[in-house]
């Protein structure tokens, strides 16, 4: 089993980049836990950094709480190796990432005061690539 | 619906659109619409933190005065900007207080359980509003729910919460768990101590034909 998670089955082995820049509107607030953290900006988001984010908020926590972790790495990035010409074809898979646009919710905590939460997720937008902040549930009608 | 109709005043909007919305969001307004009741819909502007402060406290019906005209309306949407935080519409429909409506009320949970003093347990909570059929004027603006007798593995489901009004309908599951108790099943410390391995395995591919079926096939 890897370390970190991929996808079981996939349809395509690799895939086309994509354009990047754009806004979530969809996964941009929180919805199972009491708060979350948000990507303030687009990124892909590597499956290690995933997960080095769960374990930094499960060490702060020390299993208090339930965190959900609302982005899957889904995306296979390619990579050509180092002093190859161009061409050839395309390069292996290099690493899967998960595409975060920005407002998108990374993370989220349920069972733990607004404290600790605002602790252990300060710890995990240290390990995140990009830019974020700590969110509660919004005014839903 | 709390004590006494909350009044919000509003002032017409001449020019609509997204240039014009962003100035009076600029200004310290917020651009909303009044529909319903067969009228010609009627797009008009809020104090924005007058408006917000009343969202806050989970107030959905108000007692609107356009033009020096009073008019009683439920709020029914909330617009939010794309990292979904700031208020920047809202949706408002004209309704009477004896009507009958659709609505979404708040749970409030109160009391410390007494499963939460046990290590590891929390308290999840998959339903947060409550789908009612009520009158305009019965509408409560949060419910409360006692869970301050709940034990671990114990759940609280819809149709065992006590409405406010006997005239006030269920929408909700009955069976659905509003809030429980549950012990967190210890991780395993997959990961943590896992080296990292640069020779992953690779997912299958759908469809894919493997290299022993296409010698065979040869």
């Amino acid at each position: 089993m890897p370390p970190y998670k991929i996808p079981k089955r996939v349809k395509h082995r690799k895939e086309f980049r994509r354009v990047r820049d754009r806004k979530a509107t969809k996964g941009n607030y929180v919805a199972f836990g009491d708060y979350g953290l948000q990507a303030l900006e687009g990124c892909w988001l590597k499956s290690n950094q995933i997960e080095a984010g769960r374990i930094a908020c499960q060490h702060y926590l020390k299993r208090e709480g339930k965190i959900f972790i609302r982005v899957f790495p889904d995306k296979p990035v390619s990579k050509k190796p180092l002093e190859t010409r161009m061409g050839k074809g395309k390069a292996d898979v290099d690493y899967w990432a998960a595409r975060v646009r920005a407002g998108t919710i990374l993370y989220e905590l349920a069972g733990v005061s607004e404290q600790r939460a605002k602790g252990a997720l300060h710890r995990v937008a240290m390990k995140m690539p990009v830019r974020c902040r700590m969110v509660g549930r919004r005014i839903e009608v | 619906m709390s004590d006494g109709t909350p009044t919000l005043t509003a002032e017409t909007r001449e020019r609509t659109g997204s240039r014009y919305s962003k100035r009076l969001r600029d200004a310290g307004k917020l651009p909303a619409i009044v529909y319903g009741h067969g009228e010609t819909p009627v797009a008009i502007a809020l104090d924005h933190k007058e408006a917000l402060s009343h969202f806050a406290k989970g107030e959905k019906v108000f007692s609107l005065s356009v033009g020096g005209k009073a008019q009683n309306v439920l709020l029914k949407d909330l617009g939010y900007d794309y990292l979904g935080n700031n208020i920047v519409h809202a949706d408002f429909a004209r309704v009477d207080l004896d009507e009958r409506v659709d609505v979404r009320a708040h749970l409030h949970f109160v009391g410390n359980a007494k499963g939460l003093k046990k290590a590891g347990a929390i308290l999840m909570k998959p339903i947060t509003e409550l789908e009612l059929n009520c009158t305009v004027a019965n509408l409560p603006d949060e419910i409360e729910v006692d869970i301050s007798d709940l034990d671990v593995g114990d759940a609280i489901h819809a149709g065992e919460i006590k409405l406010p009004k006997s005239t006030m309908k269920l929408l909700n599951e009955p069976d659905a768990v509003v809030v429980q108790i549950v012990v967190q099943a210890e991780e395993e410390a997959e990961g943590e101590g896992a080296e990292v391995s640069d020779d992953a395995a690779q997912p299958a591919v759908i469809g894919e034909k493997k290299d022993d079926e296409d010698k065979d096939g040869e």
